[in-house]
């Protein structure tokens, strides 16, 4: 027992020890270690480790936004806008600020399992469907909150929502999307500022004309791949927005350009989990490039809406003839890109897999030429020197190669026929016998001069590859089978074996047009692109006069194919133009027999060449007499139509002239 | 000498007891404590604000004859000009109901108003709420608008019976949809962090690329009545600042709110005459 100290005062119970006690030096020596060993690992805590604990810290209260950056437009030569963005609004759940819930949730559900009478009682679920039905129940708890606030009865669709648990789980999922103003309006307002769901915007693709060159334009899928360079935070807990590509025509083709550069925000974050402004490091996204494509959107529309007329697939094509720049690239049937945007639904795809609409007509279409293909034996024959410009012909409406019979359309015999008439009034007898005396190799030479038997080399993906320009190698290498004479009167009038695209077709149009061999396509306007210059095609002043008059009697009354391209009673005139045209009906032989495809390709003017069109009609009807005057023509008409009042004085200041001929 | 050392810990295991029978106790039975709680320190909130209006009756009192007629005068004038707007208004409800007939609208939402006085201030960082002298036993309900004349005062998050807590729209938890005076299309309005001194400022997001605002030209933000809480038309603030968002499709901003936000005295609380449909569901 301690002897109270001098001083202490009686009653308290304070001990007093002597410090010499050797059990109490003992104990000095333990919380010295014991001290020593706190001093240490402050010291190892605060000196050795502070940037560990800043950069723990650091993780745990800041949040990494990363938001691609919009995509650029694409506008027609005369910066009208073809395709923008919009702002997508939508509502998303934070799947990380649930996982609490859905815990509970699990424990809820198997409770429930067990408290079921021992009769009644189904066989407890496995643990991942008990996962299942936890995070479905929970979800659809938030979707019935936004439900009410909206006035829906909306479901979660379970599928989706265990692919997003499968493969995106770091990523919100998407309750609701495309709200309409006044719906995201009254989330913003009615949902909790702390709940796990909020309101998101996105960029979606926008386009006002609706279907418009939608073949040319293609469309954009959506990607996880948007990176950020030299932006700091990457080990920071990162929410990343979804961005865009690219998967079809310009959008594809041109993604580099038009893919805009991704912006992130670093925010510090409260307990709650809500972000303080302002963001502690900001990097603005930045909207990728513009694309200003040659499309001429009124001459666009105007094709489109006279091949939607005839109520027929279809394509149409026309190009500025000194530069090559297609002012139009139509194809039908074709689709709404809005329809893409923000996604395609299956309805939708699959309605249009039924028209038959992804099929790119205008560059992927490999038809017969028919007649059209004329234009390329005549000029085989000026140069082959089989033809002159006043050969006559004797037509009796058929041509007998062999044991076979060739007969002039309609079986009509055209009698003692010229070269402008054989071409005004299509005579096929007239270029059989040219044909046969041009012989197919020379005939193939000179359309493979004119790069007919290869693709065009356009800024778009999928061009086909399945251009035919035939001669008795190609036809001995594919089928096995030799060379027939009748298969050189057919290869003469664009029958046979030979396939070509409506897009060769226009090129093959505006080369003859410039009189040379090539003419080779831009999508991508540029106000100062050159004239184009290649080969000429090498006629005579005199063969050229020949072909040029016929081309054009062809569009005049009383006998040209074309001529209701001159009949004011049932085209509306196109005054002072003068065009030179050639018209076609291929016929193909399908499985419903036989159809015909219309075919014409133009261009004009006559004498200063600056517009050259392609258009192929598809018929649809066997045995239904689908002729390219009747068909093609009028479509013909709309793009010249509008091209001339492109043209016109009131709107000539509004936009980029074409390039006239040097 | 054991037994003195279990006496002296003797506080902290009565407190260990305690937490443990407190974290034991059932939610629903946690939750009535708490309310119960609140509504017992209620008359004391009550009391003392009562007490504070008492002081300042009394401070009035002090004030000469001469600058009481004087501000009798003035209240006089500002009593005649109300009494002519609120015949305008009334002129104005009468033509709005002709013109929702006449055009076959459906009635604009109906509101009674509740005034009350602040009991309680309680700014904080992360939530800045006044207390009113009204509560459950005047119809009060959660998230009704509160208004003043300058604005809005903000939501009305907890009811009890005879208070309520409003959260202010200075307050980072608040988040309106409002829309640019003479716009149509709706901006994201939350409080910012707003220190307990410094001039009230929120935040704006979502807004459209081609609005401009700038110190030198502000725009006025009011409510865009979308949202189904706060009537159309109702000051926010004053945007003052407007650069392109992180997201580079809209603008985000600063506001400007009104700085008798942090000295109300008496506010208007806007109860819903059809509370189900008016009010989301908490």
């Amino acid at each position: 027992m301690p002897q109270p100290l001098p001083g202490d005062v009686p009653g308290l119970t304070v001990e007093r020890r002597d410090g010499r006690d050797p059990r109490i030096l003992f104990f000095y020596l333990i919380l010295a270690v014991l001290l020593l060993l706190l001093a240490g690992g402050l010291a190892h805590q605060q000196l050795r480790r502070t940037d560990d604990h800043a950069n723990a810290e650091r993780v745990q209260t800041q949040r990494r936004i990363v938001h691609p950056g919009p995509r650029g437009n694409i506008l027609d030569r005369h910066q009208r806008v073809l395709v923008d963005n919009r702002p997508r609004f939508s509502v998303r759940l934070l799947l990380d600020a649930i996982r609490p819930e859905i815990r509970d949730e699990e424990r809820i559900i198997r409770r429930n399992f067990r408290a079921q009478d021992e009769a009644d009682k189904p066989d407890l679920p496995t643990l991942p469907e008990i996962r299942r039905l936890a995070r479905m129940s929970v979800v659809q708890r938030y979707l019935d909150q936004v439900n009410r606030i909206l006035g829906r009865d909306e479901r979660v669709d379970a599928r989706e929502l265990d692919r997003h648990f499968t493969r995106e789980l770091l990523l919100p999922y998407t309750l609701l999307d495309d709200l309409a103003p006044v719906d995201y309006a009254r989330l913003l307002e009615r949902l909790p500022v702390n709940s796990p769901a909020q309101v998101y915007t996105s960029s979606v693709r926008h386009y006002p004309s609706g279907s418009a060159a939608s073949h040319v334009l293609g469309y954009v899928g959506s990607t996880d791949e948007v990176g950020i360079e030299d932006f700091p935070g990457e080990d920071l807990r990162t929410f990343k927005m979804r961005g865009s590509v690219g998967r079809d025509g310009v959008e594809k083709r041109h993604d580099d350009l038009l893919q805009g550069e991704a912006g992130g925000a670093i925010f510090r974050v409260d307990p709650s989990g809500n972000r303080i402004n302002p963001p502690l490091a900001q990097v603005r996204p930045r909207q990728g490039g513009n694309l200003t494509l040659s499309i001429d959107l009124d001459l666009q529309l105007a094709a489109e809406r006279r091949l939607a007329e005839t109520e027929m697939a279809g394509a149409a094509v026309a190009l500025d003839v000194n530069t090559g720049e297609v002012l139009v690239l139509a194809s039908k049937p074709d689709y709404d890109l809005n329809a893409f945007s923000p996604k395609l639904n299956a309805a939708s795809a699959a309605d249009i897999t039924a028209r038959g609409a992804w099929f790119k007509r205008a560059v992927q279409g490999a038809y017969k030429p028919g007649s059209v293909f004329k234009v390329l034996t005549t000029i085989a024959g000026f140069r082959a020197g089989v033809l002159q410009p006043d050969s006559m012909v004797q037509c009796p409406g058929f041509f007998r190669v062999g044991n076979r019979s060739f007969a002039c359309p309609g079986g009509h015999a055209h009698g003692e026929i010229d070269l402008v008439m054989a071409i005004t009034k299509s005579c096929n007898v007239f270029f059989y016998q040219q044909g046969m005396a041009i012989g197919p190799e020379a005939l193939a030479r000179e359309a493979r001069r004119f790069h007919l038997d290869q693709p065009t080399g356009i800024d778009l993906p999928d061009e086909t590859r399945r251009m035919i320009i035939p001669d008795p190698e190609w036809k001995r290498r594919v089928t096995g089978e030799a060379w027939q004479g009748g298969d050189t009167a057919q290869f003469a009038i664009g029958q046979g074996f030979v396939d070509v695209t409506p897009l060769q077709m226009a090129c093959f149009a505006a080369s003859v047009a410039r009189n040379e061999v090539r003419t080779q396509p831009f999508l991508l306007h540029d106000p100062n692109r050159p004239r184009q210059r290649t080969e000429p095609i090498g006629l005579t002043p005199d063969q050229r006069a020949a072909l040029l008059t016929g081309m054009e009697q062809v569009t005049r009354r009383p006998f040209g194919t074309a001529r209701i391209l001159d009949d004011p009673r049932v085209l509306p005139p196109l005054p002072g133009l003068r065009i030179a045209a050639k018209t076609g009906t291929a016929q193909k032989q399908t499985e419903r027999g036989m159809i015909n495809f219309a075919w014409l390709i133009a261009f004009a003017p006559v004498e200063d060449p600056r517009i050259a069109i392609a258009v192929a009609i598809e018929g649809d009807t066997p045995g239904e007499e689908t002729g390219g005057g009747r068909y093609a023509s009028p479509v013909a008409h709309a793009i010249l139509q509008a091209w001339q009042e492109s043209l016109s004085p009131a709107r000539a200041g509004l936009k980029v002239p074409f390039r006239s001929s040097e | 000498m054991p037994s003195r050392r279990f006496d002296q810990a003797r506080p902290f295991l009565t407190l260990g007891i305690i937490l443990a029978f407190w974290l034991m106790l059932p939610a629903g039975l946690k939750s009535f404590v708490r309310a119960s709680f609140f509504e017992l320190t209620a008359p004391i909130t009550l009391a003392a604000s009562k007490v504070r209006d008492l002081q300042e009756f009394w401070a009035l009192r002090s004030h000469s004859k001469n600058e009481l007629i004087e501000a009798g005068r003035d209240q006089a004038r500002i009593n005649a000009s109300y009494e002519v707007a609120v015949q305008q208004t009334a002129e104005l409800k009468s033509e709005i109901v002709r013109l929702e007939e006449l055009l076959r609208l459906p009635a604009r939402d109906q509101y009674r108003l509740e005034h009350a006085r602040v009991a309680r201030r309680d700014f904080s960082a992360w939530w800045q709420r006044i207390v009113i002298r009204k509560g459950r036993d005047f119809g009060i309900p959660a998230g009704a608008p509160v208004v003043f004349s300058g604005g809005v005062v903000g939501r009305v998050v907890e009811v009890r019976a005879s208070t309520a807590i409003v959260e202010l729209i200075t307050s980072p938890g608040v988040r309106l949809a409002g829309v640019i005076e003479g716009d149509s299309r709706p901006i994201s309005f939350q409080g910012g962090n707003n220190p307990t001194f410094a001039p009230p400022t929120g935040i704006v997001e979502l807004m459209p690329l081609d609005i401009i605002a700038s110190p030198a030209s502000p725009k006025r933000l009011v409510t865009s009545g979308y949202g189904g809480v706060f009537p159309p038309g109702l000051t926010l603030g004053t945007v003052i600042r407007a650069e392109l968002g992180s997201d580079g499709l809209h603008k985000s901003g600063e506001v400007r709110l009104d700085e008798r936000l942090g000295s109300l005295n008496e506010v208007t609380v806007l109860v819903p005459l059809n509370v189900e449909t008016a009010l989301p569901a908490r």
